[in-house]
């Protein structure tokens, strides 16, 4: 049995729309502090600030290449490397509708159909996708490199 | 209706045990190359983030900017929030691992607010949060929520 507790400190200082948050530290040391505000959320540009949707889709796109390259290990691929992204969509009033998964993989030794088949499968069940799944559309495109 | 779409990517080299992947947050560029691996998703962190804590993150930010609105509506102006979220993943007999909990600690300072004012927003705030209710397929959301002074 392993479990892992994985935790972010965020502050908050006024209101929503003039106000500004900042992710301030997480567990591991590896990000922050990190701007956030709703108009950078909700805006066309970021102006290179994260969100939400972008941290999800950082989440999502991680857990699944790593699901995915245990399938294709177990399959006897490993790959040499799996370049993948998500892209998520917000409406604001609406909520989170969907994470679209690409992923282009260099795997000596497999077909386009398997790999396919093997993202598809990622897709399903990585644990993000698993937390997701039903309340958010989910979908990946996947190829082979040359 | 405004849409909106985040990008971030991946790059993943060799097998789940062995190997390594590199995240980078596309839209923004606010973080870039962070490494990761399954040994130190599961295990000690070794300053290595993780989908779980990229996912504490996104939760943190979401239910920080949901409760300002809600107290904001309730003329009741956040001074400052404090959120902390910890993201669980666990392993459930026969379905792998999953994340099952994302636990929410909130401290308020909202001077106009009373007790019930600020628990009528944080119930509000956990209801509208959209990563609140993303989540549910696997997860349950608790929050522990405080006025302070």
């Amino acid at each position: 049995m392993s479990m892992a507790e994985r935790t972010a400190q965020v502050t908050w200082t006024g209101d929503l729309a003039s106000g500004n948050g900042t992710i301030e530290r997480v567990g591991s040391g590896a990000i922050g502090a990190l701007a956030v505000s709703w108009a950078a959320r909700t805006e066309d540009e970021s102006g290179g600030k994260t969100s939400p949707e972008e941290l999800i889709a950082a989440a999502h796109a991680s857990c699944f290449s790593m699901a995915l390259s245990a399938a294709l290990a177990k399959a006897g691929h490993a790959p040499d490397q799996l370049s993948s992204s998500a892209t998520v969509t917000f409406i604001p009033g609406e909520g989170i509708t969907k994470s679209v998964l690409a992923v282009e993989g260099r795997v000596p030794g497999m077909d386009e159909g398997a790999f396919r088949e093997a993202a598809e499968g990622a897709k399903d069940n990585c644990p993000v996708s698993q937390a997701l799944k039903g309340n958010v559309e989910l979908e990946v495109r996947a190829r082979l490199s040359a | 209706v405004p849409r909106v779409e985040r990008e971030a990517s991946v790059v993943w080299e060799g097998s789940s045990a062995k190997g390594r992947g590199a995240i980078t947050a596309g839209s923004s560029g606010a973080f870039t190359g962070l490494p990761y691996t399954e040994p130190t998703r599961v295990g000690a962190p070794e300053g290595h983030t993780s989908p779980e804590e990229l996912l504490a993150a996104a939760h943190g930010a979401c239910f920080a900017m949901s409760l300002a609105a809600e107290l904001s509506r309730a003329r009741t102006r956040p001074e400052r929030l404090d959120v902390r979220a910890n993201v669980v993943l666990d392993e459930v007999e026969g379905r792998g691992h999953l994340i099952v909990a994302s636990e929410l600690t909130v401290r308020g300072r909202v001077p106009e607010a009373d007790a019930d004012g600020f628990a009528a927003a944080v119930a509000a705030a956990h209801a509208g949060c959209t990563f609140s209710a993303l989540i549910e397929a696997s997860a349950e959301v608790t929050i522990d929520a405080t006025l302070e002074g």
